[in-house]
């Protein structure tokens, strides 16, 4: 038995196929996904250089509108430019000028853009790109925190203070916090699919695995088959050898995006290795099963897996991260068949909803869904003698 | 050592053994000679008990043969007509690997592997894989991975074919050489030269069903021609093809393109008798060729038609 597991896992680790969609692929879409998070995550903006012209400023005030306020709301506004100049992200770097020197400065591209703070809160940019969306971004933000001051005044004049005292401070007043107490990271999802997307990808073994054991589908298989060696000693070592490989194709993927890329996973990993365990059977054993329900060519049945396992993925959240959650809106009952969605919702019960019973619940699932895809390919596979070679 | 009774195997509404009866001995190069579709590759996976059959039994070292039967499967070694080897693994660890699969000892497995390598001549090759061997080296990797375990019965399905001639006069003398050190051997083929070369003794197969079987000697006794004589000559008309017709022992004569074919019967001096015919008759005549029969002209007066059809 030793004898046949050595010369497997020898043979599947020297294959191209058994090597690359199950190990090198992921990991290479695990440092795609870093790269993309992390750009949008952790991007160096340049801050936004803009002027703030104020000539005629003195002669408007907002005495008609704020009743209790003495400064004007350009005043009011540079200091909300303030506010946001000396924040920790230095998004923008204001400097006041003249009318003519603002423009004169937006045409040479010195600035990406001009405040006026004379009478109504103006704008103009030279050109359509991220610091000018910027700008019009806080101008919008000025705009709904003015609108609310009014509302607040009229509703509740004696409120006003507080709320501008409220207003006045930039900060973010929203942390995203998990059910069970564990900070969440948007992109985690994206790498929950993308592990379950690996268990599946285990199909490519499971499938050189199939065809190296049916004589009526390779030479190879059934020279095999006519030797003293059982089927089921043959059947055992592909099987052993496969799951083994794979789980440590897998184990390579979690380790890589938890400890290179630094991607936090807030579940223990033990716990995460008995769902990747159960994951890399369910795709050992579908790729068994594909190898082994027909004589389809091995192209046909490669294109098949990667349909499978790509669709699987797919439901899973792997290009879309709603795509979960809208499945499990309209059609739940796929979230629980779907192998990879389960696994993916393992993770999470892991790392993100510290859920025990639900966590349970998804091992569970992936048990039986082996188990059965095992029972299945063992009785395709079991053959020893064919109607034809 | 191998009794085939009655084997009937049948795809669909094709039969593709009809009431195969095959007997075979231990020690022999038992040849199993057919054209393309003869039934000869259906009949070897029905022995190695890889295939259903319809009806018959198979019986090998005096045990029916089964997929369980590993008793007879450890003497047996298989050569299979399709390059049946990892292409991942190197020479040496294909040999290993399937050697393994019949030797559980890894010391007498290593001797084994090593008399295997150094038997096909691929001592230079070791680490190579297969991707990287010629058709011939490749040919003789699939005849070591069949051999190594030493078995005592090995079943050659075409073991040569697409293979060069200097790597096939190397497998054909491998081939004899085993069955010197005691191998009963079982070699299928459709070139009849192959055959007659190695084979001690021939089952003509043709539509699933043994046409002829015996040494080349027996065979070849067993029809009419004993020589083909072949001569180029120019205005032969029809009373002289209907005298050379009259001649003792000849009893064919064809004359086409100006070459005339006569076949006679195994009786002595048809050449000499021929030829004093022509030039008794002042008859210009080019080249000669005398042929003794072939399997081509046992196989041809049985069936009326070509082995190579």
């Amino acid at each position: 038995m030793f004898h046949l597991i050595k010369y497997s896992i020898r043979v599947k680790l020297r294959n191209f196929e058994t090597i690359f969609w199950p190990l090198v692929f992921p990991l290479l879409m695990a440092t795609l996904f870093y790269f993309a998070f992390g750009r949008i995550e952790e991007a160096d903006f340049e801050t936004v250089r803009t002027a703030v012209v104020m000539e005629k400023d003195s002669s408007d005030k907002l005495q008609e509108n704020l009743e209790n306020m003495v400064k004007s709301e350009g005043e009011i506004f540079r200091e909300f430019l303030t506010e946001i100049e000396e924040s920790e992200e230095h998004l923008i770097q204001t400097e006041e000028m003249t009318e003519k020197e603002a423009e004169a400065a937006l045409r040479r591209k010195d600035i990406s853009g001009i405040f006026y703070t004379d009478g109504e809160i103006r704008l103009t940019v030279g050109a359509n790109g991220i610091p000018e969306s910027i700008l019009q971004s806080l101008l919008e933000s000025y705009e709904n925190g003015k609108q609310t001051l009014l509302t607040v005044r009229e509703a509740r004049p004696k409120g006003m203070w507080a709320a501008m005292e409220q207003m006045s401070k930039y900060e973010s007043l929203v942390e995203q916090v998990s059910l069970g107490g564990r900070t969440t990271n948007g992109n985690a999802q994206f790498f929950y699919a993308l592990i379950a997307m690996a268990c599946l990808y285990g199909t490519f073994i499971g499938l050189g695995s199939a065809l190296w054991l049916q004589a009526d589908l390779m030479p190879l298989a059934a020279r095999r088959c006519a030797t003293p060696t059982s089927k089921l000693a043959l059947i055992l070592s592909e099987m052993c050898s496969s799951f083994f490989l794979h789980f440590i194709n897998v184990m390579i993927l979690v380790l890589y995006i938890r400890y290179v890329l630094g991607q936090e996973f807030a579940g223990s990993l033990p716990e995460m290795m008995l769902v990747v365990l159960a994951g890399c059977i369910i795709g050992v054993s579908m790729g068994i099963f594909i190898g082994s329900i027909s004589k389809f060519g091995e192209g046909v049945k490669v294109a098949l897996m990667l349909g499978i396992s790509m669709s699987c993925s797919f439901f899973a959240g792997l290009m879309n991260g709603d795509m979960k959650n809208v499945v499990e809106q309209h059609i739940p009952i796929l979230n629980r068949l779907n192998p990879a969605a389960v696994v993916a919702d393992a993770f999470y019960c892991i790392n993100v909803y510290d859920d025990r019973s639900r966590y349970f619940r998804s091992l569970m699932i992936l048990s039986v869904m082996a188990a059965v895809l095992l029972a299945a390919s063992f009785v395709k596979i079991r053959r020893e003698r064919y109607d034809s070679l | 050592m191998i009794q085939i009774e009655n084997l009937v195997k049948r795809y669909d509404n094709l039969v593709a053994l009809n009431h195969l009866n095959l007997q075979i001995e231990e020690g022999e190069i038992f040849g199993l000679l057919g054209p393309n579709g003869s039934g000869k590759t259906t009949a070897i996976n029905c022995m190695l008990a890889l295939l259903k059959y319809d009806k018959g039994s198979i019986r090998i070292f005096g045990e029916e043969m089964s997929p369980d039967n590993y008793k007879a499967k450890q003497q047996i070694g298989i050569v299979l007509q399709n390059v049946a080897v990892f292409e991942e693994l190197t020479v040496y660890e294909n040999i290993d690997y399937f050697c393994g699969l019949y030797i559980q000892n890894k010391e007498k497995r290593k001797k084994l592997v090593e008399e295997a390598i150094h038997f096909v001549g691929l001592e230079e090759y070791r680490k190579v894989r297969p991707k990287k061997l010629s058709g011939g080296l490749l040919r003789r990797l699939n005849i070591a991975c069949g051999i190594a375990h030493k078995p005592r019965l090995i079943i050659m399905d075409e073991p040569t074919v697409a293979v060069d001639p200097q790597s096939r006069n190397r497998i054909l003398e491998g081939i004899k050489e085993l069955n010197q050190q005691g191998a009963t051997i079982i070699y299928t083929s459709h070139y009849m030269e192959e055959v007659e070369q190695i084979c001690t003794r021939i089952a003509i197969l043709d539509h699933g069903r043994v046409i002829a079987v015996g040494t080349k000697e027996e065979l070849k006794s067993m029809i009419k021609t004993g020589e083909t004589v072949t001569v180029e000559a120019v205005a032969l008309k029809q009373e002289h093809l209907q005298g050379l017709k009259n001649l003792p022992s000849v009893f064919e004569v064809q004359y086409e393109e100006q070459v005339l074919t006569v076949r006679c019967t195994g009786a002595k001096h048809n050449l000499i008798r021929i030829l004093n015919y022509l030039q008794e008759r002042e008859i210009a005549f080019g080249r000669v060729y005398s042929e003794l029969p072939t399997l081509n002209d046992v196989f041809l007066e049985i069936t009326g038609k070509q082995l190579r059809d």
